[in-house]
């Protein structure tokens, strides 16, 4: 008995004896696999755990003007925001509400507090902080301790509201402006940008004004607190623009338009930059960078359209300033010629039609030829012409002349003119273009529109002679283009001697600009807002302000040897020779003293 | 005792282990270095203490008070729900001030003394009758744990326990069938025996979904030992540890704290000195050539041993990811005073039970 009991004692110890090593190696063998075998690749894991890096913000280029004016920059602002790495405690909120009362409320700063710690994320609890607050801070915070006073940067504008449709605005990144960049710009990260630019330069010039993140590395803990810094990169501070814009030029346009609404485009006949484009009315950059969203809804809304920029994206007929730039059609074409002569009674008569159309002067200009047509503006002399046109010639012309296509690679947002053709026609009414219409195309009315931009790029042909080159604020883009028609040089001198007399003898319709010796060739034009079939009917018009004529003016100076083409549209303005006119002469002057 | 080879390797093993756990917990806990001392000095002075205090009891008379001592145990345990502290959501500790104690810790040294107590009354017979009565014993007195809820101490516990009554002899029969019936109504236990927080743990580490959170500790312990690599990070430079990726890392998961910083050598240096001290102790003990009639103090000191052996084990599993996780303390590594004062009793006993055959 005694000894069947220690045989079982011993044999069940062995058994145990025997499970224990059996685990023993068993877990040799694992500690064997993870250390040995999968060492490396754990020590990668571990290493990835603590070694973490966030970026820093990199300072935007700047923005300058021609003539070397900061017109958009990034200046250094301090926010007074929540460190999670220490948290406030109860006495130093109150202190910190206690130092800014007017800027800060207990409950919710405890609430921001709070949201911090819990999404460790730091929130921000005064943004800006005024040098006086920021001293204020500094002195009477010294025993508050969980919050910190963090460096960025601010965006910040020539608040001249001139310039703001063209250098376009910053604002939070949205869906829409990231499917604008990822095409655009190479290995677009849309996650670590906060602001984008919206429009104008700031949006087409996103990727060199923007720079590179630098970066913080840092080892973090399991929870993600922050505990040693081992590395910075510094940020790239995105590159310096400089614009075409001749400020000095652009303000002065800006203040000449006097509060009406209007579009002056002024194009460098040298290198077909832009130093002049202004839209009015217009804003400051800088009213749409802590804009409220009923603020902004109510600028959206405002009937005089302040955010809409007039000079790209304002579709204007030409009226009588397309003449010129169908003269050279219908010369080259030979629908008529420098002797020509029809009698202006003040109608045009299309008997097809039977359809009778009023010419803007009373009882006509008589016997008129082409010379007299363009300088007098005689309607009825270019419908009688207009009737001749065949359609695909003058389509092709009209392509040729930038109808339907991009007129500048950097000008955002950006809108052609339509190109007038049966597809465009079909598209709109269902109908192909008939002769009619042509009567109507053929004065800059109907369905022709164009943008100011257009029409200073159809002043720009005009001067140059049919050559011309796509305009652009920042880079040029190599590309010469010249109109499908050649004109000789005898019927070049011809028509810029038509337009001088426009501007220079009595019987012009530009006389009254008294251009004197800055040497002004253009031609004027007066589109109509609403139709109207007699002079009697656009008496009552006029008495509503917004459905006077729109007038206009484009023109080059000087004419011998051009410099600069412009064209300039003041809504409801009535008369391009009187009241655009004078505005091209001033602005013209005032590039060509500069320089 | 007399200082032998055998018994040299034995000590030195065992000193050197308790050294490397409290130098670990040293590295683990950021303490300075003076109440590193002071906590190693309590250690040593602990179980020196108790060591030599159970060497001055007779053995005889500990067994004596088996039933009486194992009945307080119990009234201890349930005092916890009256008493206890909570932390984590399960009342397990009874505060004393100065320490605080997990009464359920000493079950498993109670239970054995209560059985030994009752069985060398029969001197170690085991009719139909005792060994039912024993088991139910066993099952019954680990509810109390698992309603603290501690599945893990109470599952320990009874396996502990099973052992106990296996070494003193109880029929295989008994282990067969309790075996088949853990087969059979496992997956009725885990359905309707099982919280859904235990549910969780085990199904946890069941499923290759890493965004667990016990797949995620799981993770970070491996991490900790894999990055040991052959030689360690070297002492005091556990990266896991510092930037507090590891949790618990002060109890459960401290070995894995250890292996990052000693490496594959230093586990297998302390895995060769667990295996002197246990098999040493154990199988020379069991080939004795003075066996008595009365076994008593060989299956105490067999049992106390393997006790400190598979518990060692049984958390090296846990934190390499080969078994669930258990809340199941290292012997020796850890700060608490409930397992160090319960791995002292057992060293006490172990060595006791060596000299009384003597």
């Amino acid at each position: 008995m005694k000894g069947n009991k220690i045989q079982i004692y011993q044999t069940r110890t062995n058994i145990l004896i025997g499970l224990f090593v059996l685990i023993l190696t068993l877990v040799t063998a694992r500690f064997f696999y993870l250390q040995i075998v999968k060492g490396n690749e754990l020590k990668e894991l571990r290493e990835r755990n603590i070694n973490a890096f966030e970026y820093i913000y990199p300072k935007r280029g700047r923005i300058l003007s021609e003539d070397g004016i900061v017109l958009a920059e990034d200046r250094k602002v301090f926010s007074l925001a929540v460190d999670i790495e220490q948290k406030p405690s109860e006495q130093s909120i109150k202190k910190l509400a206690n130092l800014f009362p007017d800027k800060i409320e207990v409950e919710n700063l405890k609430l921001k507090v709070g949201n911090s710690i819990k999404f460790r994320r730091p929130e921000t609890i005064i943004e800006r902080l005024t040098q006086k607050d920021l001293a204020k801070y500094l002195v009477g915070g010294t025993d508050i301790t969980g919050f910190s006073v963090v460096e960025g940067y601010e965006r910040q504008y020539n608040s001249h509201p001139s310039i703001f449709h063209v250098l376009g605005h910053m604002g939070y990144i949205n869906n829409s402006d990231v499917q604008y960049f990822l095409p655009r710009i190479s290995e677009y990260n849309s996650k670590i940008w906060k602001k984008v630019g919206k429009s104008g330069i700031e949006r087409v010039y996103e990727e060199s004004l923007q720079g590179q993140h630098g970066k913080r590395f840092f080892q973090r803990n399991a929870r993600g607190d922050r505990k040693v810094i081992t590395d910075i990169a510094p940020f790239k501070e995105g590159e310096d623009l400089s614009i075409s814009i001749n400020f000095a030029a652009q303000k002065l346009a800006y203040e000449l338009m006097n509060e009406r609404k209007g579009s002056i485009v002024v194009i460098d006949l040298e290198d077909f930059s832009i130093p002049v484009a202004i839209s009015t009315p217009s804003i400051s950059a800088n009213d749409l960078r802590d804009i409220s969203s009923s603020q902004y809804q109510d600028l959206l809304n405002d009937p005089t359209r302040p955010l809409f920029n007039r000079a790209f994206m304002g579709l204007y007929p030409p009226a009588s300033a397309i003449k010129p730039l169908l003269t050279i059609f219908a010369l080259n074409n030979e629908y008529t010629n420098w002797t020509e002569t029809i009698l202006d009674d003040g109608f045009f008569r299309f008997e097809e039609e039977e359809r009778v159309f009023n010419a803007w002067r009373e009882g006509g200009h008589g016997l008129t030829d082409l010379e007299k047509a363009l300088v007098e503006s005689s309607n009825p002399f270019f419908m009688n012409l207009s009737i001749r046109y065949e359609k695909d010639l003058f389509v092709e012309f009209l392509k040729s002349s930038s109808f339907g296509s991009k007129l500048c690679e950097d000008c955002y947002p950006h809108q052609f003119s339509p190109l007038i053709n049966d597809d465009w026609k079909y598209k709109n009414f269902g109908k192909e273009l008939y002769k009619g219409d042509f009567i109507n195309l053929g004065v800059g009315q109907g369905y022709m529109l164009t943008t100011p931009l257009h029409l200073a790029l159809i002043s720009a042909i005009l001067a140059n002679r049919g050559e011309y080159e796509l305009p652009y604020l920042v880079l040029k883009k190599q590309n010469k283009l010249s109109i499908k028609e050649d004109l000789s040089e005898e019927d070049w001198n011809k028509l810029h001697s038509a337009l001088i007399n426009v501007v220079y003898s009595k019987n012009g319709t530009g006389y009254r600009i008294n251009a004197g010796e800055l040497n002004l060739a253009g031609k004027s034009g007066t589109a109509q807002v609403v139709d109207i079939d007699s002079r009697e009917e656009y008496d009552e018009v006029r008495a509503n302000p917004l459905l006077r004529d729109h007038a206009i003016f484009i023109g080059f100076a000087p004419y011998d040897n051009p410099r600069y083409s412009i064209a300039v549209i003041v809504e409801n303005g009535e008369s391009g020779g009187r009241v655009a006119g004078p505005i091209a002469k001033k602005v013209l002057e005032e590039l060509l003293n500069d320089f | 005792m007399t200082f032998n080879l055998r018994n040299s390797i034995i000590f030195l093993s065992l000193a050197i282990i308790i050294l490397m756990g409290s130098l670990t917990i040293y590295s683990v806990t950021s303490i300075d270095v003076d109440s590193f001392l002071r906590f190693l000095l309590i250690n040593i002075f602990v179980i020196l203490f108790v060591v030599l205090l159970f060497n001055q009891i007779n053995l005889n008379r500990i067994f004596s008070f088996g039933w009486l001592l194992f009945l307080l145990n119990i009234l201890l345990v349930l005092s916890v729900e009256v008493f206890g502290k909570e932390i984590n959501g399960s009342k397990r500790w009874l505060d004393f001030g100065f320490l605080s104690l997990q009464p359920s810790e000493f079950m498993k040294i109670t239970y054995a003394l209560f059985v030994t107590q009752y069985l060398r009354f029969y001197n170690f017979k085991f009719s139909k009758l005792r060994s039912i009565f024993l088991l139910s014993v066993l099952f019954i007195s680990a509810l109390p744990i698992i309603a603290q809820p501690d599945l893990g101490t109470g599952l320990v516990y009874v396996i502990l326990g099973l052992m106990f009554l296996f070494i003193c002899g109880m029929h295989r029969f008994y282990f067969i069938t309790m075996g088949v019936f853990a087969v059979l109504f496992s997956p009725l236990i885990y359905t309707f025996g099982l919280t859904a927080y235990q549910k969780g743990r085990i199904m946890s580490w069941f499923s290759s979904d890493q965004s667990l959170s016990e797949k995620w500790n799981i993770l970070q312990s491996e991490i900790s030992i894999g990055s040991g690599g052959l030689a360690g990070e070297g002492f005091l430079n556990s990266k896991q540890n510092e930037f507090n990726f590891l949790p618990e890392a002060d109890t459960d998961f401290i070995f894995s704290i250890y292996a990052e910083q000693f490496g594959f050598i230093g586990v297998f240096l302390i895995l060769i000195l667990l295996g002197c001290f246990i098999v040493m102790t154990t199988f020379l003990t069991m080939t004795e050539k003075r066996l008595t009639s009365d076994l008593s103090p060989y299956y105490i000191g067999t049992y106390c041993t393997f006790v400190i052996g598979f518990s060692f084990l049984l958390n090296i599993l846990m934190v390499s990811g080969m078994i669930p996780v258990v809340g199941l303390p290292l012997p020796f590594f850890t700060k608490g005073g409930s397992s160090l004062l319960c791995f002292s009793i057992m060293l006490g006993l172990i060595f006791t039970s060596r000299e009384f055959l003597k």
